[in-house]
């Protein structure tokens, strides 16, 4: 140990310690992040020499030319509005149902929670083929039941896909809420929760006035991070349906990669990605500042 | 406080409720529900399963939640021999195994760094790492193959496994900083003015007492990391060199009319990250939930 002899300062072991995952950090996630605003004002194919600057060009052909953009943003709003509704709410539901002294309610939880540690191709995969319309899980179930009236191409129908490809995300991530809520029920204070059972409460009202103010922490942080993970919606979309049929599963993640990586339109694609970008930052500022003044109060 | 949520949630997951039984017809209903419920979320795998084991015959003529009466484990061995799908297991596991250990030291060095030695900037780099956390890598897929690009490294290891680190260090580095800074000074001041350096006390002192963090996100990475798609499919171009979910995605398209061999090739694809997850189950609560909700 030489290296200790020469590094007596406590600052030149700081930085020896922080500087190779600080470099990673930067150069692979925070360069690209930059970079991809300074390509949003150019027009560049990936392979060219030159990348001339084209000022706002590249905004202004998806904003106002751009057929697929306003289609793929509004699939964005509608996706994202879903993500915050559903997955939050049933895993809230199974939350507090899992939370009471059930028989084998941790082979309950682990079932629940299964689905999120798989690979989103591999569900997309999954589901592709139980959204067969010919053999796959849906249509044989429909059939059974003598509904064949209701099968539907669950995938290939441009009114339904967006909702089937949901149903499949909705399956993957009703865990991960779920483990949250979980987490936040065990702050819950067991005491008031007696207190307000003696003081003749019934189930509703013990959730409403006791359970439900002690989550208001766990319930922003939730409904938070399904929009962050709902604008990075990405394998799912592409294992299932590629953007189609007809681009009404099309979004914003995937149109930015599209446009770039295989129409080889690196300026647009970065335009789009500027614009999600935004999006996210947007949600995530307000998030920081509140997880700040939090940890202050707190502390 | 990151530390007891943790704990008490795993303990939650661990404990089995030896309540007395109730005859609560309120929750005997609760129950029932949740099995039900739970049977749905299970089908999938069922039907997966049933269907990995199936010829191509019994697939069009059998139920879908009927067990395959003869096992045609043949699905499995041609499903593994077709489509690079061995080669695409070896590549998974190799960046598997390199990522996941050196990315959680690195953390750990630094999240060391930033809690127990006083910097000026260390508040500015909690926060930008914090920042990290939130942002979508897949906005930047495209700069990101332009630079492994600049640098010669598509198609390589390093290429996919040191954007792989740099899009997990935020996530290790919070949840780290936030633990090492609830370990009290009294711990590293003795041994500071004993005259150990840093690195002793982090090596010495600090790993020991982290590791079920450390195994907690070392578990959650591996799951991560296993799964990750598309990165890969920006930065793996060549065939030979593609992960397991990339190699899944194009036994899909190349054989999607072999249903029993596509079905086996999704349950090899899930299968590691599932044993996994059921040995190490709590260790994942604990992972997740340390982060993201304090008590």
């Amino acid at each position: 140990m030489s290296l200790r002899n020469r590094t007596h300062d406590p600052r030149v072991q700081a930085l020896i310690l922080l500087a190779p995952a600080m470099l990673i950090y930067v150069i692979f996630a925070l360069y690209p992040m930059l970079n991809v605003v300074v390509l949003s004002f150019q027009k560049w194919n990936g392979l060219a020499p030159q990348r001339p600057f084209v000022g706002l060009a590249n905004y202004q052909y998806i904003f106002t030319q751009d057929p697929v953009f306003w289609v793929a943003f509004r699939n964005t709003v509608i996706w994202t509005i879903m993500c915050v509704i559903f997955p939050p709410m049933v895993g809230l539901l199974l939350a507090l149902s899992l939370n009471q002294k059930l028989f084998a309610r941790n082979t309950f939880r682990a079932i629940f929670y299964l689905p999120v540690i798989i690979a989103p191709i591999a569900v997309a995969t999954m589901w592709k083929w139980m959204y067969d319309p010919f053999f796959g899980l849906f249509t044989e179930i429909l059939t059974s039941m003598g509904l064949q009236s209701w099968i539907q191409d669950w995938l290939g129908d441009k009114s339904v896909a967006l909702y089937s490809v949901f149903v499949a995300y909705l399956w993957q991530s009703v865990g991960f809420s779920m483990v949250l809520f979980l987490a936040g029920l065990q702050n819950v204070s067991q005491t008031l929760v007696e207190a307000a059972r003696i003081d003749g409460a019934g189930r509703w009202n013990i959730f409403r006035y006791v359970t439900l103010p002690a989550l208001r922490t766990t319930i922003t942080i939730v409904l938070v991070l399904s929009v962050i993970s709902s604008l990075k919606a990405f394998d799912i979309v592409y294992g299932l349906t590629g953007g189609g049929p007809a681009q009404s599963t099309q979004m914003l993640a995937l149109w930015a990669f599209t446009q770039a990586m295989q129409i080889f339109d690196f300026g647009r694609g970065a335009a789009i990605s500027v614009v999600l970008l935004l999006i996210t930052i947007a949600v995530v500022i307000p998030y920081l500042r509140w997880t700040q003044k939090h940890e202050e109060a707190e502390q | 406080m990151t530390a007891t949520s943790a704990t008490s949630m795993s303990d939650g997951f661990e404990t089995v409720a030896v309540a007395k039984p109730k005859r609560d017809p309120i929750l005997i209903a609760l129950w029932i529900t949740l099995l039900v419920v739970a049977l749905i979320w299970l089908a999938p795998f069922i039907f997966i399963l049933f269907t990995s084991l199936k010829t191509q015959a019994a697939v069009t003529s059998t139920g879908a939640f009927m067990p395959p009466t003869d096992p045609a484990f043949e699905n499995y061995s041609n499903a593994w021999g077709r489509g690079n799908f061995a080669s695409a297991f070896l590549n998974s596991a190799i960046i598997t195994v390199i990522k996941v250990p050196l990315g959680l030291i690195l953390s750990a060095m630094a999240a060391y760094a930033l809690a127990k030695i006083r910097l000026r900037f260390s508040k500015l780099l909690l926060l930008l790492v914090v920042f990290g956390t939130m942002i979508p890598f897949q906005v930047m897929l495209a700069p990101l193959f332009t630079l492994v690009n600049s640098l010669g490294l598509i198609d390589t290891y390093p290429g996919v496994i040191l954007p792989y680190i740099a899009f997990g260090v935020p996530y290790q580095v919070f949840i780290l900083h936030g633990f090492f800074k609830g370990i009290p000074k009294e711990l590293s001041e003795a041994a500071l003015i004993d005259g150990a350096s840093h690195f002793t006390i982090f090596r010495r002192i600090f790993l020991p007492v982290c590791l079920p963090v450390l195994a907690a996100l070392l578990i959650l990475d591996f799951v991560s990391t296993w799964n990750e798609f598309a990165m890969a499919l920006v930065l793996l171009q060549d065939q030979h060199m593609w992960t397991l979910p990339l190699g899944l995605m194009s036994f899909q398209g190349q054989f999607s009319n072999d249903y029993g061999q596509l079905n086996a090739a999704i349950v090899m694809t899930v299968l590691p990250a599932t044993i996994v997850y059921l040995i190490f189950q709590r260790y994942f609560v604990s992972g997740l939930t340390s982060g993201a909700v304090k008590g």
